[in-house]
């Protein structure tokens, strides 16, 4: 474990804040911070930094494209983080949309195949009112149908812009490719008819906020220039009342791949060929030094530092992009390695490249220099995201939606940094592996 | 009146430079950001060159100098060996390139300072500048235009078509990464050649900020002193053509939406008390990714046509990335923009007559108090959100340096509380028209959408579901806003062909 840098870390980035539940040198998250679970279920994680009053406010709701089990209902966490701006009786979408201006918070959302996540910025004055207006319209959401048929075009609109990328073209037929059962099948902005059927689907997006927006399903992350206790006492008043109500969703288990899939999709206009090869991957476990030990072999083999980087991107040239996506979801995803290939006629070749690249850690040990130098990114990478309130809550939205827990995050790290070089060719040997690949290649005309 | 003020602002700027804060009066000029508590130091190394010093038929190749120093093998260490060396440090250094500025940025935490200092020196002092290196960045470049500008992103294209056309036949007419053909024609010879003339002791500014200690700044204007003394010759500000009557480009391809951009130069820039007027201004009207927008409340909000609709009254790079603008994009000309996300191609007439006549209402009745007492209560907020990191607040630091100006952020903050309603509207008027405008369109069909547009013909609205009464009766007017524009000012290009120039 690099302890010296962990320490740096937690001198300098704490900045003066005194240690509470997660003290300790050798916990990676630097921030002292306070995490509360309301009688409700409501995860609550106030965690208190310098900052010139500002403030970070995420309602991270662990429901994304994955959670989307019924039949041509894809895409619908995605719409209904849109739907979540219509407001409520109390506070109208309009009135909403002023009462944000007025305090000139920078206000958004995003959903993703785990989570859906509502974000704001604002200045420290404004926390009551934030929280007012948060609350409400996670308790009460209520909106016409005309508005819901209105937002459906803009999510239409959202989907068109999609289909001018040949990454999206690429993205949609890997996971339509890879995955039978599990919902991953679809991305998280759905398949194109059903976007098309969306605003016949009033009902169910009732039923879908009922069932999904429930505290037990909510980890609240506030962040920055902020009174732990008072920001609690507030936390507690405005969400108190949210009743329970969380119905997991019956996300369908995916089948053991037991054969190798391919899958060839044209794109409307040019490109340079876009292969992807992909492997079912383990479902994120920040105990599991597998699950740790993959994350560290993608870039180890695929990064930019790797030997097939320098040969294919620096040296040879026929590949103008290259690298992995390694990184775990809440179910067994995928790890996938991209390259944009320049000649059309080298893709088979590029693709053998990989796999010999793949052989290669699966028959030799990494070494000690190099296993050192991937931890030391992982956690530089980390750590020099904290630099704002706003830093610090997103670099967590996507452990706390997988994960559920801050207790996750020095989990996690504590793990990556147990991985042996063992680790790392056991994960190649073990994940990397044929019948659990699927491989896509775009083509453009 | 304006104009004095606008000179007080410009000479305080003076002051405060002669004081030394922008340290340009001793040598090699620095722009510095002290931050004790930061426990990371962030560079922004400036070199005061950009696409507009590209000489005819040579475009693209300030892009690709700064490529070959930013992302390319050094005399010391093989490209592949500096990223093995930035690797563990998660830190990086890269270059950005608009049409006037250069600037080398990176952040590297305290603890690898030292040696990640010596790479970053090592780049812009001693590039290797290699046959390699260089091929792959050429070929890289023509890809991006060929292949990735044109059919993967309808928005950055429209954009790009929109900005050449403003800019035609000027130093600022093409895209900064280069044209397919002239890209083709730069040899390795050029590259060296443009390094040497602009890659000076004399056309460099040093920004630091962060937890670094004063000798580092000697450090690097002792390592930069390494470089030619000379400052190469300022290009002229462009000139550009001002539009005559609405000027359309119509770039046809295979496409299921329509995207839009819209603008024409105007003569504000930061610092310039009308430039924070029109902040206001332009705040309602299509503040950047906001539902406070009001072009997004008229055309997605009610309408539900888009995914959203904004404006701009300067340059603002990589907005579908970006919440807030990046710094150091300056430019001695600006110009008005409004961005229209792609709506079905059967409304694209429709969504663009929209647009036109909310702008010009704007220009008509002005601001309401309001709007006016609501935008400016949101914007001396939402401005503490532009510079959140020293990082960031460096960047700004060398925008000011760039204008001439002191700080830029914190004038807005003033002028927000300042300006009157009247100033804003009187600022709205003498610079914001509908008249003379340029349009990009990225669209299917461009015959018939031409016949549409020359003939003003009604464009209808329908919808899936039924809207109020009070957007279907504003329909109607806007079905049949009259655009006037002439055939002879529509010009159609096949995706195929554009940036064939």
């Amino acid at each position: 474990m690099n302890k010296r840098w962990v320490a740096c870390a937690v001198i300098m980035l704490c900045l003066g804040i005194a240690a509470a539940t997660n003290a300790g040198a050798e916990k990676i998250f630097p921030y002292a911070y306070q995490q509360t679970v309301l009688e409700n279920g409501l995860k609550v994680i106030v965690i208190p930094m310098e900052s010139p009053g500002i403030v970070a406010y995420y309602s991270i709701v662990r429901t994304g494209s994955r959670d989307e089990y019924e039949p041509d209902h894809s895409g619908f966490a995605h719409f209904f983080e849109h739907m979540m701006f219509r407001g409520t009786k109390k506070y109208p979408g309009r009135v909403y949309d002023q009462l944000m201006t007025e305090m000139g918070a920078n206000a958004n959302a995003f959903t993703s195949s785990d989570v859906t996540c509502y974000h704001l910025e604002f200045v420290a004055d404004d926390l009551g009112k934030v929280m007012e207006l948060e609350s409400d319209r996670f308790q009460n959401l209520s909106y016409a149908e005309s508005d819901f048929k209105t937002e459906a075009g803009a999510v239409r609109g959202e989907y068109m812009k999609g289909l001018s990328s040949p990454r999206f073209i690429m993205h949609e037929t890997l996971m339509n490719t890879a995955y039978d059962k599990h919902t991953y099948k679809h991305t998280t902005i759905g398949f194109g008819r059903d976007v098309e059927a969306m605003p016949t689907m009033y009902e169910y997006s009732k039923s879908f906020f009922q069932r999904y927006y429930r505290p037990e399903n909510v980890v609240l992350v506030i962040v920055g220039d902020i009174k732990p206790d008072s920001t609690l006492a507030m936390v507690k008043k405005y969400y108190g009342g949210w009743q329970k109500g969380y119905v997991p969703p019956q996300v369908p288990v995916e089948p053991e791949q037991t054969a190798e899939r391919r899958a060839d999709a044209a794109f409307k206009g040019r490109t340079l060929p876009l292969l992807a090869v992909a492997y079912k991957a383990v479902a994120f476990n920040p105990d599991d030094r597998s699950m740790a030990a993959c994350m560290l072999l993608g870039d180890l083999a695929f990064g930019e530092t790797s030997d097939i980087y320098e040969r294919l991107v620096l040296s040879e040239q026929r590949v103008q992009y290259l690298g992995p996506d390694f990184e775990p979801s809440r179910d067994p995803g995928l790890a996938t390695i991209y390259a944009m290939v320049k000649d059309p006629a080298d893709v088979d070749a590029v693709e053998e490249e990989i796999y010999r690249t793949i052989a290669f850690y699966q028959n030799n040990r990494v070494d000690s220099a190099q296993l050192s130098d991937v931890k030391s990114h992982t956690r530089y990478g980390f750590l020099m995201g904290l630099d704002t309130p706003d830093g610090v809550a997103g670099s967590l939205v996507y452990l706390l939606a997988i994960g559920g827990d801050m207790g996750v995050v020095d989990q996690l790290y504590a793990t990556i940094d147990q991985v042996t070089a063992s680790d790392i060719m056991y994960a190649a040997k073990t994940l990397l592996t044929p019948e659990k690949r699927t491989v896509v290649l775009v083509k453009g005309q | 009146m304006q104009d004095r003020r606008k000179n007080v602002v410009r000479l305080a700027a003076a002051i405060i430079c002669a004081v030394g804060l922008c340290g340009q009066s001793w040598g090699i000029g620095t722009v510095e950001l002290p931050v004790s508590s930061d426990p990371t130091v962030s560079f922004r190394i400036w070199f005061k060159v950009g696409s507009q010093d590209d000489p005819p038929g040579k475009e693209g190749l300030a892009a690709l100098t700064a490529a070959m120093i930013s992302e390319s093998a050094t005399r010391r260490n093989g490209y592949d060996q500096i990223l093995k060396e930035l690797y563990p440090m998660a830190a990086g250094y890269g270059a950005s390139v608009d049409k006037e500025m250069t600037v080398m940025s990176g952040r590297v935490h305290k603890d690898h300072l030292d040696r990640y200092v010596d790479l970053l020196l090592q780049a812009i002092v001693e590039p290797a500048l290699t046959t390699e290196d260089f091929q792959r960045h050429q070929t890289n470049a023509i890809n991006y235009l060929d292949k990735t500008l044109r059919y993967s992103n309808d928005e950055a294209l429209g954009k790009q078509m929109l900005y050449d056309a403003l800019f035609a036949n000027t130093t600022y007419g093409h895209p900064e990464v280069g044209l397919p053909t002239s890209l083709r024609l730069i040899t390795l010879d050029d590259i060296k050649q443009f390094y040497r003339t602009h890659y000076t002791a004399g056309n460099v500014v040093i920004g630091i900020g962060g937890g670094y200690d004063p000798a580092l700044v000697e450090r690097l204007k002792t390592g930069l002193s390494a470089l030619p003394p000379d400052a190469p010759a300022v290009v002229a500000k462009p000139v550009p053509a001002r539009p005559e009557g609405i000027d359309v480009t119509l770039v046809e391809k295979e496409t299921q939406s329509t995207a839009i951009s819209i603008g024409f130069p105007i003569d504000v820039l930061r610092g310039d008390r009308d430039f924070y007027a029109l902040w206001i201004a332009n705040s309602w009207l299509g503040e950047h990714r906001n539902s406070s927008s009001h072009l997004y409340q008229v055309i997605r909000e009610e309408r539900g046509m888009n995914y959203g609709d904004y404006s701009y009254i300067e340059y603002y790079p990589h907005g579908w990335a970006r919440q807030f603008p990046s710094p150091n994009a300056c430019r001695r000309q600006q110009f008005f923009e409004i961005w229209i996300r792609p709506v079905q191609n059967e409304a694209a007439h429709f969504a663009l007559r929209a647009a036109i006549r909310e702008l010009q209402n704007l220009i008509d009745n002005g601001m309401k108090p309001e709007d006016f007492a609501l935008t400016k209560m949101f914007l001396k907020k939402y401005v503490k959100h532009y510079a959140p990191t020293t990082d960031m607040r460096l960047g700004y630091k060398l925008d000011d340096a760039f204008y001439g100006i002191p700080d830029h952020l914190q004038t807005a903050e003033k002028m927000f509380e300042e300006l009157t309603l009247e100033d804003v509207n009187a600022a709205v008027r003498k610079h914001l028209q509908t008249a003379n405008m340029r349009i990009a369109m990225i669209t299917k069909n461009a015959p018939a959408l031409k016949e549409a547009l020359v003939s003003d013909s009604p464009s209808p609205m329908t919808y899936e579901n039924p809207k109020p009464s009070e957007v279907t009766r504003e329909d109607k007017v806007i079905a049949v806003y009259p655009l006037k524009i002439p055939a002879e000012n529509v010009v159609i290009v096949p995706v195929d062909s554009t940036f064939l120039r």
